[in-house]
């Protein structure tokens, strides 16, 4: 009896840039707000400073947010903002695992 | 990261960003405190030896809702701000139900100050009529409380803040304390042993005494429900915080 090979094709198609799960976090985060401001991100995803900017820098090289800076008076604040092709992107990413999950179809 | 810890990033989110733009937790409750206060004080004859119900104490009070403005977006900056500014979408289902209320709330202030104004005015031409037509340096605008009459200016004036403010929070109760204010002088007026408007029609008074036990119902409502709802968000953004993170992690 020959066991057959799984079809690894739809797992090897996830966006690798959504799928790391501080990014995932990160864009869900985004995509429930217009626009979100570093601090926020940053405690309500747990992530250290580093790990956040290096993560947003990632996503923001794919174009799925958008940073803006500003100053407050003299403190500097950093927002940002899911952009179009993040959010399709994300729920491309939701479509996906929700299809490699035993028993769901694709609509 | 499980569906679960990703629907709970996505209800904080949007609870936090709640907090800066419909909901105002402890403002809320000021707004509601503050306008049960304007009733209260609006039926003392004299608070603390001053006359409130005449000028200049009348148009100190018509400040008070700015005064709520100011001091909400002042708690707003101390209290619900800690972890920066997240900027709420744009709620569409909140929109429609904030423009029924709105609306709602505008018909009936229309009608109770439509009722009460015509009263007055109706009161005030009977007693004047002679005066009116024979002589014009002795016609109503020249009583000495003729400055009644401009009360519903110095009400229009400042209504866009008010409902700016009741967009941003829904204190209705702030707008109709402050509509109370100018209503409870000619109420009073009609009962009066010697009204300067001459004689109420009695429908008139009756409409009139209807339409004020209507406000302070609906005062008192407001008021109430504005200090449970404030204090409740209050304790719903404290769990927030309490749900969040303590401590960094690497990832």
């Amino acid at each position: 009896m020959v066991t057959e090979a799984p079809d690894l094709h739809p797992i090897l198609a996830l966006d690798r840039t959504v799928h790391e799960p501080a990014r995932l976090a990160i864009l869900t985060v985004l995509a429930a707000a217009e626009e979100v401001e570093f601090l926020f991100l940053q405690r309500v995803t747990g992530l250290s400073k580093g790990n956040l900017s290096s993560h947003t820098q990632k996503l923001e090289a794919a174009g799925y947010l958008e940073t803006a800076k500003a100053f407050r008076g003299r403190i500097p604040v950093t927002s940002f903002r899911i952009t179009p092709e993040g959010r399709l992107a994300l729920a491309a990413y939701h479509q996906q695992l929700r299809a490699l999950l035993p028993g769901e179809k694709t609509p | 990261m499980t569906d679960a810890q990703l629907s709970k990033l996505d209800a904080l989110t949007r609870d936090y960003a709640a907090f800066q733009s419909r909901k105002s937790g402890l403002a809320t409750a000021l707004g509601g405190l503050m306008a049960c206060l304007l009733f209260w004080v609006a039926l003392q004859p004299q608070v603390f030896g001053v006359r409130i119900l005449q000028r200049p104490a009348m148009e100190a009070f018509l400040l008070v809702p700015f005064l709520w403005l100011l001091l909400k977006s002042l708690l707003a900056r101390m209290l619900y701000r800690g972890l920066g500014t997240v900027k709420a979408q744009p709620d569409l289902a909140y929109e429609r139900r904030l423009g029924r209320w709105s609306y709602g709330l505008a018909l009936f202030l229309m009608g109770c100050l439509g009722a009460a104004l015509y009263g007055f005015v109706s009161g005030m031409f009977q007693a004047a009529k002679p005066a009116v037509c024979q002589l014009p340096g002795d016609s109503p605008l020249s009583h000495p409380w003729a400055w009644l009459i401009w009360l519903p200016l110095a009400y229009l004036a400042p209504v866009p803040w008010a409902i700016r403010g009741i967009e941003e929070a829904r204190a209705y109760a702030v707008l109709v304390g402050q509509c109370m204010l100018w209503l409870t002088e000619p109420f009073f007026f009609s009962f009066s042993a010697n009204p300067p408007l001459g004689t109420v029609p009695a429908a008139m008074l009756v409409a009139g005494a209807l339409g004020f036990v209507l406000l302070v119902g609906g005062i008192l409502a407001w008021g109430a429900l504005a200090m449970i709802r404030g204090w409740r968000e209050h304790r719903d953004y404290l769990a927030l915080l309490q749900g969040l993170p303590q401590e960094p992690v690497s990832g």
